[in-house]
């Protein structure tokens, strides 16, 4: 506001209603540039405000008026600009014209506009302006306005840029010489400059010739030595780097690295050939040979070449592969790797001298001897004199060479400010000079060949003191940098150099541009070959030795590396038809496999959350299989490997810390190498995972719930929802079902969760209700458990409320139980450690129900506590029919390993066939519900309060009823039909106890009802009769005093 | 009143190629564009001024990367280089909000192990007539990622200021807690310097056009 009141008063006109944007308003403005064609303090604000104004009207008048920009152009206000631009007026008035011109030809979306702002060389004028490049918002405007002006190139506008007479390409020239500028948004910019440029040049034969030949060796032989300086600063920061503390810093470089490969390929895949020969031979011959394989070799040896170290020249070749696949590039690449030695780099280093003798490709990792800036300015020098020599050329012409007189002086001055050696180390001096463009070209060609003559006796030289000092050595070797390929897999105290090696290995077989040809020399397929015939050996045995190590207790593999390991054996030896591994590598293998059971059986014991790790650390990796180019996009894997996860590094990348992940990593090797095995045999999987979840009960089912127990509901959910569902117990889970209206009988899912992953607690002053949490089975055994489920269930009474929760809580430790004993079947366990596992699992249940996290921490102080550890094992000592559920349990153990192959059923039908207790489950289930019904009929009195007690006495007999049901039913139909008439009978004077007020009574009666039924359960269990009553006796204290402990626990609750 | 800084902090703008990004960041640059109809002017490359508090200012460098989506290489630096950025996806155009989980991933890539500072913008919201996405599944996926949700209009000049404001003080925030901090090499967050006499003086000038407007 401020400007336009100002040039108001000073243009003298009063009119304040005039539009913004319109013709009449650009013809005003025109008359403000005309009046102050001059810049000076008092109207530069002004002249920014104008300029500004002019803008935006154009940008509307492209889209509304066309006769605005026929304005612009008939009174040339472009000029105007440019004007203004030659005077040096300072930033302000420098920023406001670049972003002018940044808007204008990023906007305006006609073509007649555009050719106009792009004619009469105006374009190419702005561009060799010299701007002062210290200051960063004019560099970032100036190289944002290149870049749009890339974006505009195309075959029509091509030739507003590229001169073909003057053989000039300033958009271009220009922008490459900020190709090292230490902004990274303006290499960036200039990355985005040259990949338009190449673009367009496929189609320009002219201005494609002009970039190869002016520009190419130039601009690659300094980017190269660039990209070089980058690599050697890299391999600086790993080697300096104490206690990871370089991470931060070396993150930013290895980014850095990758962005320049990603470039390079970039470059590569527009196609265009006669660039990528020029890229290609450069990239080979001073950069990846010369420093990064001949690294590889070299480690121990002084000598004047760069090197880097062996991890790291491993880790760059790497990633050469897994990002550039450009045939020619990564085939000569792996030519040297795979078959090349030292003499035959020598020889090669001759061959080509002499093959290209004006341009020779010197092998070596050497700078430029010219700043990139200086060798295009020389180019340009030739231009001008092949321009002098045209009598006919039209006076613009000269004048235009005038113009560049002031430039050429300025730009000396520049470089002399910099302070850099190229003026003094110049082939050709500055001054200006008269000789024909012939002598010229001779000394410079003869100084050219003196530099490559000297560069070459020193290459000559190298070469000759790496020959000698590993003449011996290469007796040995045939293919030296295969070998220390070979050799770094070999490492027996860590798998640092190893992972490198895989991931090179990886990485070759799987480049889109290798030969397979090249490949199959060393018998390394490219994935999905058709046919395989052999395999390599020394390799196989390498990748088993390292599987064996990792399943070593003190195993320094990471599971990283384990997994890259499995990987390249399959891509090895798999075929569709079936494997081609020999007989003494596959055992080896199962040795190592075998290893790997023995690990997990050493964590089996210790931990109450094993079941929860064992299915986390499954779901992790089925969900998360290893991506290899991901894995190398992190830098830490450039670091030895540590063991601490506050550096924050992935745990897969690193090694375990602390028991959890011991444990975690145990659970992973036997998984990978399990898997491994079974696909080497040509085996199916039948056991994993533990929960499959085409077995689940989903919702929407509709199930059989004939002859089920259903206990009817009322569910009130967070949010206040309440709803109506009859509760059904599975094997493994529980469901929410409503009537099916088509089929009496059946019933519709509506919601159905794990019991292993649920919480129920008592309501406090609601004896009818429970609360129920069932968690998502979590990712990640650090990540918080996250409900799926978090309702209140209220049921008709507190009977049917007791009879659910004892139901959900033992339907939790049976399912928990009897996924610990289908793992205990994978791990080939003795019965021993099962049964002792039972007795942790009581204690991990205990502990869980109390917790509402399953932490460590918390999880060990609940293990630890005495009582329940006494608890269980004065349970044990104390039956003396333990010696008899030995044999069971001996019997189910062949049964297990016997039946679990061939299986290739579900969940259920597959429990039915590796468990006895599993059909016996299923009895009780249904037996019950016959028991029940007439307990259902009568109506219950109410009891007053103070009658607690007499609750929790009522809570004992009726478990006590339960029990022998469960016993009835493992014994012949015949006895089970012979007991139904009997249980009625003792329902009788349960209820009629409850209207009696007398504790002696009630004690009295209690007791009376015990012994009709202990005959019968325990003749069923050892057809023993003599020795049946002590044991019975025996046996009932013990579920007398479990039934009080859950009492109190409720109560706490 | 001196032109102070504290920070400078690099963002970028990404989104689908036809959400309009560079016409939210001309809204931005400029505050002016009312009668233009068709508001597709776009600018690469800006850097501005921002107050977020009384006498605290941070200076902004906004990058666009329109047309460069196709090279992979250019991509990659611009997200690693900046320190928070705005994601944008047209609320008249489904597809490009089912796209902005794909944004995110593919950031979270490349900018590994660092995190950029992301505000979701539904752009466009001018043309509520022809919305497809609403504000709340909008609101709901900003919040799963942990980001902030606004609607802009560049047209209607609709919090295209807001947007830009309110990340800045998230990075801010995040800065002076030490979450995210200066580093060598690292152009996301620069700190800031007293410009000298000439700088200063014609910051004052922009300054009080400002003001009066």
């Amino acid at each position: 506001m401020f400007g336009r009141s100002r040039s108001w008063v000073g243009g003298g006109h009063g009119k304040t209603s005039r539009n913004i944007h319109s013709l009449d308003h650009l013809k005003y403005l025109y008359h403000v540039l005309t009046k102050n064609t001059t810049v000076t303090e008092q109207n530069r604000n002004l002249l920014v405000e104008t300029i500004r104004s002019i803008t935006e009207i154009l940008i509307w008048g492209d889209q509304n008026d066309s006769s605005v920009f026929d304005f612009f152009l008939e009174k040339n206000m472009f000029v105007f600009f440019l004007n203004i631009l030659r005077q040096k007026s300072g930033r302000y008035v420098c920023v406001q014209l670049l972003q002018t011109l940044n808007i204008l030809f990023e906007n305006i979306s006609h073509e007649t506009s555009l050719y106009y702002l792009l004619s009469n060389n105006y374009v190419n004028s702005i561009i060799v302006h010299k701007f002062d490049f210290s200051d960063e918002e004019i560099m970032a405007y100036y190289i944002s306005f290149l870049k749009t002006l890339s974006l505009k190139l195309n075959n029509h506008t091509v030739h507003f840029f590229y001169n073909e007479h003057t053989n000039d390409f300033a958009l271009y020239t220009e922008a490459i010489k900020f190709f090292n500028h230490p902004e990274s948004m303006v290499r960036i910019a200039v990355r985005t400059i040259t990949l338009n440029v190449y673009k367009v040049s496929l189609d320009n034969q002219a201005m494609l010739h002009y970039i190869r030949d002016k520009t190419a060796v130039p601009y690659f032989s300094n980017l190269v030595w660039f990209i070089g300086s980058h690599v050697i600063e890299l391999d600086d920061c790993v080697q300096t780097d104490e206690e990871h503390r370089n991470r931060g810093k070396l993150s930013d470089l290895v980014a850095e690295h990758l962005d320049h490969l990603h470039y390079l390929n970039d470059i590569l895949i527009i196609n265009c050939e006669f660039l990528n020969d020029v890229l290609t031979d450069h990239l080979l011959n001073r950069l990846f040979l010369p420093l990064y394989v001949y690294s590889l070799e070299n480690q121990d040896k002084g000598g004047e070449r760069p090197k880097i170290s062996l991890p790291v020249s491993l880790y760059l070749l790497s990633q050469v592969f897994l990002i550039i696949h450009h045939a020619p590039l990564v085939n000569s690449l792996a030519e040297v790797i795979l078959n090349g030695d030292l003499s035959e780099m020598y020889a090669k280093t001759e061959q080509d001298i002499q093959r290209s003798s004006a341009k020779p490709s010197i092998r070596c990792f050497i700078k430029p001897t010219e700043t990139l800036e200086r060798s295009l300015e020389m180019n340009k020098h030739k231009g001008k004199r092949r321009v002098q020599k045209r009598p006919n050329y039209k006076n613009v012409g000269e004048e235009e060479d005038e113009e560049k007189g002031p430039t050429e002086d300025a730009q000396e001055d520049a470089e002399k400010a910099k302070g850099t050696e190229g003026g003094s180390k110049g082939i050709k001096t500055s001054g200006e000079s008269e000789e024909i463009e012939m002598v010229i070209m001779e000394r410079s060609k003869l100084s050219e060949l003196a530099a490559s003559t000297s560069v070459q006796e020193q290459n000559t030289t190298d070469e000759e003191k790496s020959a000698a000092a590993t003449c011996s050595e290469s007796t040995q070797w045939s293919r030296p940098f295969l070998d220390m390929v070979y050799h770094a897999l070999d490492s027996p105290d860590d798998d640092y150099h190893a992972l490198f090696v895989l991931c090179l290995l990886y990485a070759m077989s799987h480049n889109k541009g290798m030969d397979p040809e090249k490949l199959e020399r060393i018998q390394l397929p490219v994935p999905n070959a058709a046919e395989k015939t052999t395999y390599n050996h020394p390799l196989a045995e390498r990748l088993i030795r390292i599987m064996n190590n990792a399943a070593q207790p003190d195993g320094k593999i990471r599971l990283a590396t384990l997994e890259l390991s499995c990987l390249l054996l399959k891509q090895q030896v798999l075929m569709s038809a079936g494997c081609i591994m020999k007989d003494v590598h596959l055992a080896c293998l199962e040795g190592a496999r075998e290893e790997s059971v023995h690990l997990v059986r050493h964590f089996y014991k210790g931990e109450d959350i094993f079941l929860d790790m064992f299915e986390d650390e499954y779901r992790s990796m089925t969900m998360k299989p290893m991506n290899v180019e991901y894995l190398m996009m992190d830098a830490s894997i450039l670091l030895p490997p540590t063991g601490t996860p506050l550096t924050g590094i992935d745990f897969v990348k690193r090694l375990p810390c602390g028991d959890v992940e011991k444990t975690r990593r145990a659970i992973r090797v036997f998984f990978m190498l399990r898997s491994l095995s079974l696909q080497l045999r040509g085996e199916p999987e039948t056991q994993l995972p533990l929960t499959r979840e085409e077995d689940l009960i989903k919702t929407d089912d509709v199930l059989d719930l004939n002859n089920s127990d259903l206990i009817a509901c009322t569910v009130i959910t967070k949010d206040g929802g309440m709803v109506q569902r009859f509760l059904a117990v599975d094997i493994y889970q529980m469901s929410l079902v409503e009537p099916d209206v088509s089929r009496l009988g059946w019933g519709v899912v509506k919601f159905a969760g794990l019991l292993q992953d649920m919480q129920v607690t008592g309501v406090e002053d609601d004896s009818r209700a429970l609360n129920i949490t069932i968690h998502k089975p979590a990712s990640s055994p650090h990540s918080k458990p996250f409900p799926i489920l978090q309702a209140t269930f209220i049921f008709s009474d507190h009977i049917r409320c007791i009879i659910a929760k004892q139901r959900l809580a033992k339907g939790r430790i049976q399912a928990r139980r009897m996924k610990m004993q289908r793992i205990a079947a994978l791990l080939d366990l003795p019965i021993q450690p099962t049964t002792e596992v039972l007795g942790f699992g009581l204690g991990s249940s205990t502990s869980t129900q109390h917790l509402p996290f399953r932490f460590y921490d918390q999880g060990r102080r609940g293990s630890s506590d005495p009582t329940v550890q006494r608890s269980v094992f004065a349970s044990v000592d104390k039956v003396p029919g333990f010696a008899v559920a030995q044999c069971i349990n001996q019997h189910s153990s062949p049964s297990l390993s016997s039946q679990s192959p061939p299986s290739a059923s579900g969940s259920p039908s597959g429990s039915g066939s590796t468990s006895h207790c599993d059909s016996g489950g299923t009895s009780s289930s249904s037996t019950p519900s016959t028991a029940q019904s007439p307990a259902d009929a009568p109506m219950s009195p109410e009891l007053p309060k103070p009658h607690l007690p007499d609750q929790l006495v009522i809570v004992n007999e009726t478990e006590a009823d339960s029990k022998p049901s469960k016993n009835v039913a493992r014994s012949a139909a015949v006895e089970t039909a012979s007991l139904s008439p009997s249980l009625v009978p003792a329902r009788q004077p349960t209820i009629s106890l409850l209207c009696e007020d007398t504790a002696d009574t009630l004690s009295v009666e209690s007791l009376t009802l015990v012994p009709p039924v202990d005959p019968h359960s325990l003749r069923s269990l050892t057809g023993m009769p003599p020795l049946s009553t002590p044991a019975a006796a025996c046996t009932e204290p013990v579920g007398e005093e479990a039934a009080c402990a859950e009492p109190v626990g409720t109560a706490e609750d | 009143m001196e032109a102070i800084w504290l920070y400078q902090f690099r963002l970028i703008v990404i989104g689908d190629s036809t959400v309009g990004k560079s016409c939210l960041i001309r809204r931005f640059t400029e505050g002016r564009f009312a009668q233009v109809s068709d508001p597709t002017v776009g600018v690469d490359f800006f850097s501005r001024l921002v107050e977020i508090e009384p006498g605290k200012r941070i200076k902004l460098q906004i990058w666009d990367t329109a047309g460069q989506e196709r090279f992979r290489s250019i991509t990659r630096a611009y997200y690693r280089n900046s320190v928070g950025g705005l994601l944008l996806f047209d609320i008249t155009n489904r597809r490009s909000f089912q796209n902005v989980h794909e944004w995110l991933e593919e950031t979270k890539v490349h900018v590994q192990p660092y995190q950029i500072v992301f505000v979701l913008v539904g752009h466009k919201c001018d043309l509520d007539t022809q919305r497809q996405v609403t504000r709340h599944e909008a609101e709901k996926l900003a919040a799963a990622y942990g980001m902030k949700y606004i609607e802009t209009s560049a047209r209607d000049a609709i919090n295209v200021e807001k947007a830009f404001t309110d990340l800045t003080r998230d990075i801010y925030e995040l800065v002076k807690r030490g979450e995210i901090t200066i580093q060598e090499g690292w152009e996301g967050v620069k700190s800031g310097f007293v410009p000298n006499v000439v700088h200063s003086s014609e910051e004052v000038v922009k300054s009080e056009r400002r003001c009066l407007c």
